[in-house]
């Protein structure tokens, strides 16, 4: 795992209520499937913590267990000093934003988003003021009569986001809330809710399976696959030094491209690849990795191996090269205004900071460069 | 045979013309036919007797008597005279049975879904595990107790409170070696079997067991009886409309910081107004038209409207049709303003908006 683990700090600003949440070995099982395996976690007061990963990964879980809907089989969660493994979901101080949102139906966004204050004995008039803050703060202020049911998808994630900030708790918990939006939308409230969680400097944890919500909301990002903790650090750390294959594979759109090879006598080898490494010992079977943005579609003989173009998309933006090197396919970007022909015969050239190796066996990082020939 | 006439529209025979519907989702002028003069026919069917009832209730003996007649004015005279005789002359027994029915309709349906919408409650949100054996050896200790009770006349209180020591100390011990265990849909099942068996088949215990505690002939009795006979019906309906509700609700509710019973009253209850509507209306009609249990359970002190109605029948001057029309009027009264007042809450679309976009 990387070492590295303090948080880009600076542009935090934590709130006075923010408080720090601390996981200790946590562990969750549902009959014979372990979904959460020693998890440990520090969440900073103020920070923007998201938990990525594939579905069924135990993040949800994971969630539900700091927000007292899931009992906890082993370990032990703490919000500030309080230890809250065994305690009721409402003595917690959390509040939580469901991919659903729950919205209470029968009542309406005042009476949504003044719930909380409700059942705390908070008197009519104190809740009614507190209900016009938290709307305004989500732009919701003109709505407040309205029933969940007269409300378009984007609003009643606003009142779920309303409903959470109304009582101040010491953390948020949300669970994939812009899921259920369409992608433009999902964009515009991604904007919103960094920005919110800004001005608010509350402690947040936030699940997703979207890559792209992990990397430009989050402070530090925690990335699990079957329960295991793989690699917990700040977005450009997780995308630019993956800990190992798993998060190699995972991060980035298209992922990074991965060769199956193995390491013998200082060079990777593999079908039509022989490429010299140094500042390593490691021999075994490797994967060589680099990302499709740091790569080169060069002539053949000029790159550090050669491959045979399969198909070239323009996307727009940049133009997409797969290429096919026998068994293997890599996908490389390029400028938009590059072209090539099919079946071409071409190279490939990255440099020696943006190739990495793993251990086939083990998923782990091994510390080596590729020399790359200039 | 071509699809296209010769003007190059579709081509349209007799029957195609009556029976093929001019746009999707509109009916054929041929196909309307047939089917509103089947729907008039069954009207018919239906409301007649309604209307033979309404008309006897006007009519003398001797109209009746006389044979089929059916116009009011032209075939015979409208007479209050069976109205008078139960309303006026009768009025006590009318009157009391109307009374009793009430009463015992209103109280076991209440009692009822009470009891079942909390015990569907529980079974739609909370796992439960109970051990087999330890149901088994609750039922064996009781039973001995009342064997105890029975062959050797000893006190009922010492022989309960003996049979609950031995029957905790037993599961206590005996805690490790039970491995069967019943669940929340075994516990559903058995509630709904018990409707399965025929009222028939229940009665004589029933009727001994009151007379056994001296309540035969009470309302009390007739409420006991019937809360206990809807339950089944009353937990499997609620449990249904509860399970529809989004846990994600209750979820966040609790988050929020509500208690359980905060919840249940701030969300799930609003939520399934519509459930507990129609239950009420279906157990309310179950225990208002209840004959058989009714007719073991009461003579004439508790007596409620069915068994008046039954009686009309049976009495020495033979079929009292006017007067069994007049009390089926009443009776009919009340369970249509009831359906009218709750069908207002069997409305659609409550959850709409819950959850999702």
């Amino acid at each position: 795992m990387n070492g590295k683990q303090e948080a880009n700090g600076g542009e935090r600003t934590a709130g006075a209520a923010a408080k720090r949440l601390s996981i200790r070995d946590l562990n969750k099982s549902f009959g014979a499937v372990h979904v959460v395996k020693d998890l440990n976690l520090d969440v900073e007061p103020g920070e923007f913590l998201v938990l990525l990963g594939p579905s069924g990964c135990g993040k949800t879980t994971a969630l539900r267990m700091i927000a007292g809907l899931e009992e906890a089989d082993s370990g032990s969660i703490h919000i500030g000093d309080t230890d809250v493994t065994r305690i009721l979901p409402k003595y917690r101080d959390v509040a939580m934003v469901f991919q659903s949102y729950a919205l209470y139906p029968h009542k309406t966004v005042a009476d949504n988003i003044g719930f909380p204050l409700k059942v705390r004995g908070v008197a009519e008039a104190a809740r009614a003021e507190a209900v016009r803050d938290a709307a305004a703060q989500v732009q919701m202020e003109t709505l407040l009569e309205r029933y969940p049911r007269q409300l378009s998808g984007g609003q009643r994630q606003r009142v779920a986001l309303a409903r959470a900030i109304i009582r101040r708790p010491a953390a948020f918990l949300m669970d994939e809330p812009l899921s259920n939006l369409d992608a433009k939308l999902r964009g515009y409230m991604r904007a919103e809710l960094k920005h919110m969680q800004h001005e608010l400097g509350v402690t947040t944890i936030y699940v997703t399976h979207d890559q792209i919500e992990a990397m430009t909301l989050a402070n530090r990002v925690a990335i699990i696959d079957q329960g295991v903790l793989q690699q917990l650090g700040t977005p450009r750390d997780v995308y630019g030094n993956p800990a190992n294959l798993f998060v190699a594979g995972f991060m980035g759109s298209p992922p990074m491209n991965l060769v199956e090879g193995a390491i013998q006598n200082d060079r990777f080898q593999s079908q039509g690849v022989d490429i010299p490494l140094s500042g390593q010992d490691f021999a075994g079977a490797a994967t060589l990795g680099f990302r499709p943005e740091d790569a080169k579609v060069v002539g053949a003989g000029e790159g550090l191996f050669d491959g045979r173009v399969y198909t070239a998309e323009l996307t727009g933006e940049q133009t997409l090269v797969t290429i096919r090197m026998g068994e293997a396919t890599m996908s490389i970007k390029m400028p938009k205004g590059y072209d090539v022909d099919f079946d071409s015969e071409v190279g490939v050239r990255f440099g020696s900071e943006q190739g990495f190796l793993f251990d086939t066996q083990t998923g782990g990082r091994i510390e080596a460069r590729v020399v790359a020939a200039s | 045979m071509s699809i296209l006439d010769r003007s190059g529209q579709p081509a349209r025979s007799l029957t195609t013309r009556l029976f093929e519907p001019p746009a999707i989702g509109r009916m054929a002028p041929g196909s309307k036919f047939i089917v509103y003069s089947l729907l008039i026919f069954w009207a018919a069917f239906v409301l007649f007797p309604i209307y033979w009832v309404l008309i006897t209730s006007f009519k003398l003996p001797i109209d009746v008597n006389r044979g089929p007649v059916f116009l009011p004015w032209v075939d015979f005279t409208p007479s209050l005279h069976a109205w008078r005789e139960l309303f006026i002359i009768d009025y006590e027994d009318t009157l009391k049975a109307y009374f009793n029915s009430i009463v015992i309709a209103l109280s076991s349906t209440t009692l009822c879904v009470l009891i079942g919408s909390m015990a569907a409650y529980a079974l739609a949100r909370i796992q439960y595990r109970p051990k087999l054996g330890t149901i088994l050896l609750f039922v064996g200790s009781m039973a001995a107790a009342f064997v105890v009770v029975g062959r050797f006349g000893v006190d009922w209180r010492l022989s309960v409170a003996v049979a609950l020591a031995v029957f905790y100390f037993l599961a206590r011990a005996l805690r490790r070696r039970f491995k069967v265990s019943v669940a929340n849909g075994d516990i559903l099942f058995w509630m709904i079997s018990q409707r399965i068996l025929s009222p028939i088949v229940v009665v004589v215990p029933i009727y001994m067991m009151f007379q056994s505690v001296r309540l035969l002939d009470t309302q009390i009795a007739i409420i006991l009886t019937y809360s206990v006979v809807n339950l089944p019906i009353v937990v499997w309906l609620m449990y249904d409309f509860f399970t529809s509700i989004p846990i994600d609700l209750e979820e966040s509710a609790q988050l929020d910081g509500a208690t359980r019973i905060t919840t249940f009253r701030e969300i799930v209850l609003p939520l399934s107004k519509a459930g507990l509507a129609a239950t009420t209306l279906l157990v309310m009609i179950f225990s208002w038209n209840e004959y058989l249990l009714a007719l073991f359970l009461s003579t004439s002190r508790a007596q409620t409207m069915p068994i008046l109605v039954a009686a009309m029948n049976a009495g020495e001057r033979g079929i009292l049709w006017w007067s069994m029309s007049v009390v089926i009027i009443v009776m009919i009264i009340p369970v249509v303003l009831m359906a009218l007042v709750l069908q207002r809450f069997i409305a659609k679309g409550v959850l709409l908006g819950a959850v999702k976009g």
